[in-house]
């Protein structure tokens, strides 16, 4: 079965075209005019990929994320308005993965969503299991245990931290990070990283404001250890 | 002419000071003047009176003396007390103080008491004061009496008077300064406030607003200035409203038409050679309109005040190359001086490209198709290198070969939409016009400077200079 991306957005117009442009990449569209309608249709088909406009008449793009976040752990682009307002912090607190401004180039997106799709890569050789003090990370398994109870992390979430676990002790910039989970160039938006950060401290850590797993390096970027 | 551009050089200030100065210095002069005099003329009428009374009634005295014992003249006098008279009797003078004589006596004054028999008074210098003469004729028995009273007293008193003047009329005109000293504060406070609020709003906060006042003349000032910035402001928010909003619009059907024009797109070899042209011109249109709306966007969000910048540091040579890479002139060279090599600076790296991006869009357009971006240190020697040497920046300059900048259009470049300043015909659709403006904007907000110059070899062609402040410098390395 093909990839199937769902895309909420009330402008009838733009809705069409970017299925047409999405259709091009061979993936199967489902579409939603309100947050209502995308939830049920979410709840009904088994979506890869969802791509959300935070303006929606209705519940709101935050609500709607934060509502299928509940229930799933599925890639969420959130479509902002604006680089520097708060909307994108906002969108990725919500639960979103990545974020696009309006208007962008349909291959900008099929490529966001190529990234978010991608595969964590394969563990090497003997770490099948990677075990950071109470924390225990299963990569082929795609399962993450903090003192032996399973953790839901979503997609990036997990991606983020095999990154992190790829390499034990070592420093990891906020430009790797960019390059190697979301697939960003030079310019890509380090608060992707941050905010994803924080939301990974926050289930994987007992104490999310006193990290002991995922710790920042001044200066340099973030760090995994026991 | 010169009276004016005299008292405006005092300033209003100064005038009121000098005002209230020279008014209170007048007015306690006059005062201090005419009290001094009244108390004098009163004083002295005074003493006239008491002292010609005490005369009369001392003369009458010798007189009736002298008529009841003739001889004892000279015990006339001595019972009267100690003080300076003379009295002539029977062509002999006699005194009761040996230094008051008939020496002392002015001619003036024997002839109208002796000759002329008339009493006279009459003020004398005698023993280095002033002195009040009396001289009264005796005429039933032939006698002349003179009495001597001593002013001193008077004199003394007129000086403590002159002291308490000169002391309360320095007081005033102390008391006057400071009034004037006030005064012109409190004048020239609502004009201080109206100008800096003034300042203010030109800088851009346009909700600044005077203090409504009590004082019905300056309320009529704070009034008026409010209801003016007020127009003001809802007619700077209307404009950015309306760019905003016409963008804002703009950005759906720009989003269908994008989407739509990449399906085409993808399917272009199945059309005939002359849509293909058609679409090609379109796709080509597409992407400048996007550009110009998200350009439109941008400025409607400088003029609104609500850019934020994502600033962070940045290695300037590694951060020119990558923003070269996304540019319309990938391989544009990039030449770093090695002082400059590894300098970082705090910035938003995408608004920043987005700088570079326009130099070089315009570069492309406006010269043979390449740039050349120089990174170096502020050039000492330049124009206006005040700014430059005293501060520690770094320059990016992005320099091309094309006709250069009509001299004088250096900066008109900068505006919005101007297509003027470019030497050569172009054609009217390159260049959306806004990109200069942009990136004098961006680099504004980051607290930097952005011109345009002719090249510093000779050549033909412009440069762009931008002037960044530099966060910190690599170690030198050992």
């Amino acid at each position: 079965m093909g990839t199937r991306v769902l895309t909420v957005e009330d402008d009838e117009r733009i809705r069409a075209s970017v299925r047409l442009a999405l259709e091009d990449e061979g993936w199967i569209v489902d579409e939603a005019a309100t947050g209502e309608e995308a939830f049920e249709v979410f709840r009904r088909v088994q979506s890869d990929v969802v791509l959300i406009d935070i303006m929606l008449p209705g519940i709101d793009g935050f609500e709607l994320c934060r509502n299928i976040r509940r229930i799933s752990d599925v890639p969420v682009i959130m479509v902002t308005a604006r680089v520097d307002t708060h909307d994108v912090v906002a969108g990725l607190e919500a639960g979103a993965d990545d974020y696009l401004t309006k208007p962008f180039a349909p291959k900008e997106l099929s490529a966001r969503i190529r990234a978010l799709l991608r595969r964590v890569r394969p563990s090497a050789p003997g770490h099948s299991r990677l075990v950071f003090g109470n924390l225990e990370i299963i990569p082929d398994e795609g399962k993450v245990l903090l003192d032996k109870q399973e953790l839901q992390l979503t997609k990036t979430e997990f991606r983020l931290l095999c990154e992190l676990a790829h390499d034990p002790d070592g420093v990891f910039s906020r430009g790797v990070l960019l390059d190697k989970v979301w697939g960003y160039g030079y310019f890509g938006d380090g608060r992707l990283v941050d905010v994803h950060i924080r939301r990974l401290r926050l289930k994987v850590e007992v104490d999310p404001a006193d990290p002991q797993h995922v710790v920042t390096v001044r200066g340099l970027g973030y760090r995994l250890q026991s | 002419m010169t009276r004016l551009s005299f008292t405006r050089r005092i300033g209003i200030r100064n005038r009121i000071l000098i005002t209230f100065g020279t008014g209170a210095t007048i007015l306690s002069i006059v005062l201090a003047t005419t009290t001094y005099g009244i108390t004098k003329a009163n004083l002295l009428d005074q003493r006239e009176s008491t002292s010609i009374n005490q005369a009369y009634i001392n003369a009458q005295r010798v007189q009736r003396d002298l008529i009841r014992e003739p001889s004892h003249f000279a015990a006339a006098l001595e019972q009267l007390g100690s003080s300076d008279r003379l009295l002539l009797f029977d062509k002999a003078w006699s005194r009761s103080s040996p230094l008051f004589g008939p020496t002392q006596l002015p001619p003036q004054l024997q002839n109208r008491v002796l000759d002329d028999k008339v009493a006279t008074r009459m003020i004398i210098d005698f023993r280095n004061s002033h002195s009040l003469l009396i001289g009264i004729p005796l005429p039933q028995i032939d006698a002349s009496y003179f009495e001597l009273n001593s002013l001193t007293e008077i004199e003394n008193t007129l000086s403590s008077v002159r002291l308490a003047l000169l002391l309360s009329a320095f007081i005033t005109m102390v008391i006057g300064v400071s009034l004037g000293v006030i005064a012109s504060r409190r004048v020239v406070r609502p004009l201080a406030n109206a100008a800096r609020a003034a300042r203010e709003i030109s800088d851009g906060r346009l909700d600044t607003r005077l203090e409504p006042s009590d004082d019905p003349d300056l309320q009529a000032l704070s009034t008026a200035f409010n209801e003016m910035v007020a127009t003001l402001q809802s007619r700077v928010e209307r404009d950015a409203r309306f760019t905003s909003d016409v963008s804002h619009e703009l950005r759906s059907p720009l989003m269908t038409l994008s989407a739509s024009i990449e399906v085409m797109n993808s399917r272009r070899d199945e059309l005939a050679p002359r849509s293909q042209e058609a679409l090609d011109l379109l796709v080509g249109d597409v992407i400048r309109f996007r550009g110009l709306v998200e350009d439109l966007l941008e400025i409607s969000r400088f003029d609104a005040g609500a850019i934020k910048l994502l600033r962070e540091d940045l290695n300037l040579e590694e951060f020119l190359r990558q923003a070269v890479r996304v540019s319309s002139l990938p391989n544009t060279e990039i030449v770093c001086e090695p002082s400059v090599s590894g300098v970082v600076i705090r910035g938003d790296k995408r608004r920043l490209a987005r700088v570079i991006a326009n130099l070089i869009d315009n570069a492309r357009l406006h010269s043979t198709g390449n740039a050349t971006i120089f990174i170096t240190p502020p050039d000492s020697i330049a124009s206006n290198s005040l700014f430059a040497a005293n501060r520690n920046t770094v320059w990016v300059i992005v320099q091309d070969n094309g006709e250069g900048l009509i001299e004088g259009e250096y900066e008109k470049i900068f505006e919005r939409f101007s297509r003027g300043g470019i030497a050569g015909s172009r054609s009217a659709s390159e260049g959306a016009g806004l990109g200069l403006a942009l990136a004098r904007e961006h680099v504004t907000l980051h607290g930097g400077r952005i011109w345009a110059e002719r090249r510093r070899d000779g050549l033909t062609g412009a440069r762009f200079v931008i002037e960044l402040a530099v966060e910190s410098r690599p170690a030198v390395a050992l």
